[in-house]
């Protein structure tokens, strides 16, 4: 994954340290206090760039997901067939994460739990279906 | 709101190169090529223009500079766009030609994607997260926001299936189109998922191909030599806060665009006689289909089951057979489809003398575009 993952980018790169801790995190403003994700280098709210990085409950719900049966990449073709989802936080943002294979496949609506893998160095969150 | 047009601009000049494999031929050249066929539709050369709007690729090729060298013009009004589908051109030449920036404006759109062979399973807006965790390719995106419409309005495989194989039948009279070969559902449900929800007829291939359109004023296009056909009106809104927006891949700011082109002209869903929107993949249509008021919303489905949208339908869609049948472009051969069929040359696939088309568009999932033509410069008056 190496050649799409901005793990030293200086925009992202608090979420790869803070996955690799064990930790969720996302962008709040300093000012207003509003979260947001994707990162963003100001505050679409208020407009101020005093940014903080903050815990948030590795959980949520999701909003939906696709299974990947083609892989678009060349680093992708070991992993297919993947599934991707975007999860509702139980904090509010939207984030996207690979779905941790289990015994029953994905449904929108299931409940996740965050769970924190390293894949050849670099640390993401993953979700399982509760 | 955009102000009422009524009729007050013309699209005069159709023209397009072959879709599908046009190696060895820059994207500017095959810009031109369109060009030369769309002055000659409309009877004019390049010495009638005053005004050119080029849009750039996806690529970034096209830009207004690289082609006007080689159109070999200098006009009082250039300038190139930067995203596509045909409709954000068509309404910077009706703003200009409003304001008198310009009489006669060529638009052109040219890509060699295909002979390039350009990776669209690289990262279109930049490496992101998303992208990161494997969610590549419009096909992605598209294909999460369909599971969220089936999840919520049970729409089946069935019915959004019959979007690709409707296209495929529309596409069979289209002599410009690439895929002909008839597609039944029992096909198209065989066929394996490419990014479940998605098959791969759900989704358009990529195409090497050129379009140009010529639009002026209704005064100057009433001495030309096609029958003129007059925008009746345009509107657009933008979801520019992207994956910002709540539920942003349900695209609900296509609500807003529809609400002004409807106001924009006095018209609504049942005054259309001929429908194209714009289908890199077939969720565009059914995003559209219910967004613009041509079905309820989360009525798609259903609606589509019901067979308006294919030949011998109340609701005549992509009758060019589309992105997912005709060729790639972008959306740019909708809008000269639209044009066939309200100026009777449209063949074998013509319908009954249409009057008034319509054509929706957007760019990715930021973009809302809409346009209304007709035969007559009295609609949207």
């Amino acid at each position: 994954m190496s050649d799409l993952t901005p793990i030293d980018d200086p925009l992202a790169g608090p979420y790869f340290q803070a996955a690799r801790q064990g930790r969720l995190v996302v962008q709040r403003c300093n000012a207003c206090h509003a979260l947001r994700w994707p990162p963003l280098s100001g505050c679409p709210e208020c407009h101020s760039r005093d940014t903080a990085w903050v815990d948030v409950a590795p959980s949520g719900t999701i909003w939906s997901f696709v299974v990947y049966h083609r892989a678009f990449a060349a680093e992708l073709k070991s992993q297919i067939p993947y599934t991707v989802a975007l999860v509702e936080l139980d904090d509010g943002p939207y984030m996207v994460g690979r779905v941790i294979p289990g015994p029953k496949p994905p449904a929108v609506g299931d409940r996740t739990i965050a769970e924190f893998v390293e894949t050849s160095g670099v640390p993401s969150v993953h979700w399982r279906i509760a | 709101m955009p102000r009422r047009l009524g009729g007050s601009v013309a699209v005069v000049g159709i023209g397009h190169t072959v879709q599908g494999e046009l190696p060895d031929l820059t994207a500017e050249q095959i810009a031109v090529d369109a060009a030369r066929a769309a002055l000659a539709d409309a009877g004019l050369t390049r010495t009638d223009l005053d005004g050119l709007i080029s849009c750039k690729s996806v690529q970034g090729d096209g830009g207004d500079v690289a082609t006007g060298k080689l159109l070999g013009v200098n006009l009082p009004y250039v300038q190139t766009l930067d995203y596509g589908t045909c409709n954000f051109s068509l309404h910077l030449a009706v703003g200009a030609i409003h304001a008198g920036l310009a009489e006669t404006i060529l638009l052109t759109y040219g890509a060699n994607a295909r002979s390039r062979k350009v990776d669209f399973g690289a990262p279109v807006y930049g490496v992101d997260l998303a992208e990161a965790a494997g969610l590549v390719h419009i096909a992605g995106r598209a294909g999460l926001a369909l599971q969220r419409h089936k999840a919520l309005y049970g729409t089946t495989d069935e019915q959004f299936g019959m979007l690709a194989v409707g296209q495929r039948q529309w596409a069979a009279h289209n002599p410009n189109a690439i895929f002909t070969k008839p597609l039944s559902m029992e096909d198209y449900l065989a066929q394996p998922y490419l990014v479940a929800p998605l098959r791969r007829a759900d989704i358009t291939m990529i195409s090497d191909g050129g379009v140009a359109i010529v639009v002026t004023t209704a005064e100057r296009a009433r001495e030309l030599r096609q029958p003129a056909v007059y925008i009746s009106g345009i509107a657009e809104h933008a979801g520019i806060r992207g994956e910002h927006n709540p539920e942003n891949l349900m695209r609900p700011w296509l609500r807003e665009a529809a609400g002004a082109i409807w106001a924009a002209t006095g018209l609504g869903p049942d005054d259309i006689d001929a429908l194209y929107i714009q289908d890199p993949t077939a969720l565009w249509s059914l995003q559209m289909l219910e967004y613009y008021g041509f079905c309820g919303l989360g009525e798609g489905g259903p609606f589509l089951a019901e067979g308006h949208t294919l030949p011998g339908g109340r609701l005549p869609l992509n009758t060019h057979g589309g992105q997912l049948s005709e060729s790639y472009t972008w959306g740019w051969l909708h809008v000269v489809e639209a044009v066939r069929q309200l100026r009777g040359q449209a063949g074998e696939r013509q319908l009954d003398a249409p009057a008034i088309a319509m054509y929706c568009s957007s760019h990715g999932f930021v973009k809302a575009a809409a346009s209304i033509l007709a035969t007559s410069p009295d609609v949207g008056r």
